[in-house]
């Protein structure tokens, strides 16, 4: 019925080898095939950021990609960075700040968060709500959120 | 000077750590072995239509299909997946005229997204390939909309029980002219110097939690029915499963995991009864039903739009005489909580000004949108879009100084509440008005805005608003807590109530932890499922700290009392004598004697016999707490939001600058989390008055359930904020809290649409006020000058 593609990739820096149907996203192939339930599944559509990874450093909605085109790339995850002091430094920052309500949304924010100041780690408010556009929330107002990444930023400075 | 040490401090939430590496477990992250997986097939052409055939050969031989259920395949009866049935005495319920009008699988569809059947297969992919091989031919009806549509004479009844599809209006016996209200409006009018008066729309807004809506469900092999649920209420989500399946409560098991945002839609079933009666099918298999993002939109209710009409009579020295005030709501195609938000409104409304006399009519009428019912605020930020914008058209025409007005008018301490003999214990609006007053700028501002020049217009606006905290005395108000100590003196509570990520139980464990004298991480809370929890309403009506909390300090005082009495016998004095601190029970009087609680913890559990003796160390028995607590009384917040705007009238287009929330909730239990609900109130506030609305086609069919298409505000979008928590300690709430909950959201609505009338000199009557109803206003009557209305202040 479903035509099936072996693919190969890193995710949260382990090599890993899958079998997947052409047509799954990489978010289902995350949730559904290998157990990485962390990655959210907010709309299907692009729209609210809550599926947020990383690939090959860019951050990128799952749900928009397809699981073949991992294949050969650097996948990382909201469970990927639990190893990476930056971005403890930063989920710290959201706990001191009261920047998690529902938490829904937290795992894509702080993916994109983590991008945000790796790539610019001087950014100011302005700098990281154009950051954080692609991320939806609905429990915060975004404040506490915004906060605590500036708060992270310059490491912490 | 509060002596509280963990009251009253910003505690890290205890879920955080979970949430923030993506490890807390919502439904649709559980995985159970050999799950299998539900779609349910819905309606998705039409808006109100009979099924003539349904054909469910093709779909049961689809490649992983277990099972397909049709109407025929489930239990025929009809359920009210909202709970107010569950909160009021049988014979309020038969006044109200709360009705059962929904099954899980129907042939008469109401709106679009109606259930039709199910299908159960190996996997989600599965059960989609079969739901499309599903063959279901409709005989289209007439589409209603609107109340005015669906209440002419010869519009099909939706229900039998309903003549006129007038869902709900006030009932008469407790309502007289089916009004809310009193005094003589008629004559208070004809007295009246200046009459402001105007229709307005209020809008259908969506909650757009995070997580979509997802179950899991089994009939285990003890023929008990499991159902995983995100619902706001697992305690009576048990109660009403057992009832649709005519199952002793013993026999349905709700465990509730950890909900992604509730705001209302979650408040009893949304798509529980299918996910169960699909798991009936299949016994022994767990299945999942996920939700995709585009079917929550239409699966669960969102606020009740429709027509507000409102007069308000004053003397010319401001003194407000009468406000008049129909609210004619737009129900979906189902009853659900008709008489909620329909009688709420009018409430709110009652509660904030000193009118000698009010006329408050509340209509429920069945249109073919989507489902209607509880949305954070319920009926409150539809009352404030329109009330507090004709309180500023009259501020206006009289000169009067709107907050200078509402200081003079608003109802306080010792005034009837939003229920007649339920008294404000405590009120702080004219705190919050000044402070808030003086965070935006407010005199300096309205001075300068009066006059200007130019094609971007700046205004400022102010807004007030009453709520509530808990739904007594209106709906039963019945929490209960247990408390364990284990042998460490340690405790651990049991709480059915949801924490929907407000931080709920974050400050409902301070509240036990300083009630107790433990440390915050001695003590731990859950909600447990429903076999080991106690009743629980669950959570609504900004209830959870109000009347949770008050149970949670009641069930924690019972086991802080049985302390006190072991060590007073231990100590030689009377408990009154004690005082615990950190574990530490000592005497006040002379903290030197003192007992550790855990020798006395210790001493019950591992109550040993010396062999020798034959005698005993210490008291025996493992203490516990407990409570079933009824809210004794209601102490509403109050808040005053300030608005500052920007109005290009060239585009239309609406900036918000800043938005101030003051708001006198008695006491922050967890401040940082009484600020994240004013802070995020804010940003769905300023959803209802300028982006957020649910649009329909001529055919009743949903043109924008997607994010792409329903605007609501990302990070960019949001003003500058600025939240003051007014603390003036109630006499009645846990520690002095009153609810945080829904408020934040109701007053920026009224701040911001008083703000563009400051900029422009227009009011706008339909919510929300988008770039394209503002450039039809001004091309309409022109950009006005503040300053020339009346004898604007």
């Amino acid at each position: 019925m479903s035509l099936k593609h072996d693919i190969e990739f890193a995710l949260n820096g382990v090599r890993k080898r899958v079998a997947v149907d052409v047509t799954m996203t990489a978010l289902d192939m995350l949730r559904d095939v290998v157990g990485l339930t962390g990655t959210k599944y907010g709309c299907g559509e692009g729209e609210c950021g809550a599926c947020t990874i990383r690939v090959d450093g860019q951050t990128v909605n799952a749900c928009l990609m397809f699981a073949v085109a991992c294949d050969g790339h650097d996948i990382v995850t909201i469970e990927g960075l639990a190893a990476d002091p930056k971005a403890d430094a930063l989920r710290e920052a959201f706990v001191e700040h009261g920047a998690v309500q529902c938490g829904f949304c937290t795992p894509g924010m702080v993916v994109q968060a983590a991008h945000i100041l790796e790539t610019n780690p001087n950014a100011d408010a302005a700098t990281i709500k154009r950051g954080l556009e692609g991320n939806l929330c609905r429990c915060t107002g975004y404040k506490k959120i915004v906060d605590a990444v500036e708060s992270a930023c310059c490491g912490g400075r | 000077m509060n002596r509280e040490t963990i009251v009253g401090t910003s505690a890290p939430r205890v879920d955080v750590r979970d949430k923030a590496t993506g490890q807390a477990l919502y439904a649709a992250d559980i995985d159970l072995p050999g799950m299998l997986y539900g779609k349910v097939v819905r309606c998705w052409e039409h808006a109100h239509a009979r099924v003539v055939r349904l054909d469910l050969s093709a779909a049961a031989k689809s490649p992983g299909v277990v099972r397909v259920l049709g109407p025929q395949d489930v239990t025929a009866n009809r359920y009210n997946s909202s709970v107010l049935d569950l909160m009021v005495s049988e014979q309020m319920h038969d006044m109200l005229g709360d009705i059962e009008d929904q099954r899980i699988f129907t042939d008469h569809v109401k709106f679009q997204g109606d259930a039709i059947c199910g299908i159960i297969a190996k996997s989600e992919e599965a059960a989609e390939r079969a739901a499309a091989k599903v063959i279901v031919e409709y005989e289209p009806l007439p589409v209603y909309l609107t109340a005015d549509a669906s209440k002419q004479p010869d519009a099909i009844r939706f229900t039998p029980e309903k003549p006129g599809n007038l869902a709900f209006q006030l009932p008469e016996p407790m309502f007289p002219g089916h009004a809310l209200g009193g005094g003589d409006v008629e004559a208070a009018m004809r007295d009246a110097d200046l009459v402001v008066e105007d229709v307005f729309y209020v809008p259908k807004q969506k909650q757009c939690q995070m997580e979509p809506h997802a179950y899991i469900a089994k009939l285990d092999s003890t023929g008990r029915l499991n159902c995983w649920t995100s619902s706001q209420m697992p305690k009576l989500v048990q109660a009403k499963l057992a009832k649709l399946f005519g199952l002793p409560m013993s026999l349905v098991k709700v465990t509730p995991t950890v909900i992604g945002g509730g705001f209302g839609t979650r408040l009893g079933l949304i798509s529980e009864p299918q996910a169960c009666a699909m798991a009936m099918s299949v016994p022994g298999h767990a299945v999942k039903l996920l939700t995709l993002r585009e079917e929550d939109w239409v699966i669960s209710p969102s606020r009740h739009p429709g027509k507000y009409w409102m007069k308000i009579g004053f003397r010319k020295d401001g003194t407000p005489l009468a406000c008049d005030a129909r609210f004619e709501n737009y129900k979906g195609g189902y009853y659900l909580d008709a008489s909620g938000t329909a009688f709420t409104a009018g409430a709110w409304l009652g509660g904030m000004y000193k009118f000698p006399a009010l006329r408050y009519k509340g209509e429920s009428y069945f249109t073919n949108q989507g489902l209607t019912g509880a949305y954070r605020g319920y009926g409150n930020p539809q009352t404030n879009f329109v009330l507090e914008q004709l309180i500023d058209r009259a501020c206006a025409q009289m000169g009067a100084d709107p907050v200078e007005w509402r200081k003079q008018w608003h109802k306080g301490v010792g005034d009837d509440g939003w229920c007649p003999g339920v008294t404000y214990p405590s009120c702080a609006l004219d705190e919050c008005l000044d402070r808030g007053a003086a965070a935006i700028g407010w005199s300096e501002k309205r001075r300068q805005y009066a006059h200007q020049s130019g094609t971007v217009r700046r205004g400022v606006g102010v807004a007030v608003m009453n709520h509530t905290s808990g739904a007594m005395p209106m709906l039963l108000e019945h929490t209960a807590c247990t408390v364990k100590l284990n042998e460490d003196a340690t405790a651990e509570i049991l709480f059915a109530c949801s924490d929907m990520g407000q931080g709920s139980h974050t400050a409902l464990k301070q509240i036990a932890a300083e009630t107790l004298g433990f440390p915050f991480d001695h003590v731990q809370l859950s909600s447990g499922t429903s076999d080991v929890a106690g009743f629980d309403i669950g959570a609504h009506a900004s209830r959870t700290i109000y009347v949770g909390g008050a149970a949670v300090k009641k069930a924690c005082e019972d086991v802080r009392r049985q302390l006190l009495e072991r060590a007073g016998r231990h100590l030689q004095v009377s408990p009154d004598e004690l005082d615990i601190r950190d574990k530490r029970i000592f005497v006040k009087a002379d903290p030197a004697r003192a007992i550790e609680a855990e020798t006395i913890t210790r001493a019950g559990v591992y109550h040993f016999i010396d062999p020798a003796t034959g005698q005993a160390g210490g008291e025996p028995g493992q203490i516990q707490g407990y409570v079933s607590f009824f809210a004794p009384h209601n102490s509403p917040p109050f808040g005053a939001s300030f608005a500052e705007v920007e109005v290009d009238t060239e585009t239309g287009e609406v900036r918000v600058l800043e938005l101030v929330n003051a708001h006198d909730i008695g006491r922050a239990i967890n401040p940082a989390a009484v600020e994240g609900q004013l802070e995020g109130g804010i940003q769905q506030g300023l959803g209802f008055v300028l982006s957020e609305e649910m649009y329909y086609d001529g055919n009743g069919r949903i043109l924008n359930n997607s994010f792409t298409d329903y605007k609501m505000f990302g990070p960019s979008d949001m003003p500058k904020i600025t939240t003051i928590l007014v603390e003036d300690p109630d006499p009645v709430g846990p520690f002095g809290a009153k609810s945080v909950g829904e408020s934040g959201l109701v007053s920026p609505v009224g701040a911001v649409a008083n703000a563009i009338f400051n900029a422009i000199g227009i009011q706008f009557t339909e919510a929300p006020i988008t770039p394209e109803k503002v450039l039809k206003g001004i091309l309409e009557q022109g950009v006005r000058d503040y300053g020339s209305i009346g004898g604007a202040h």
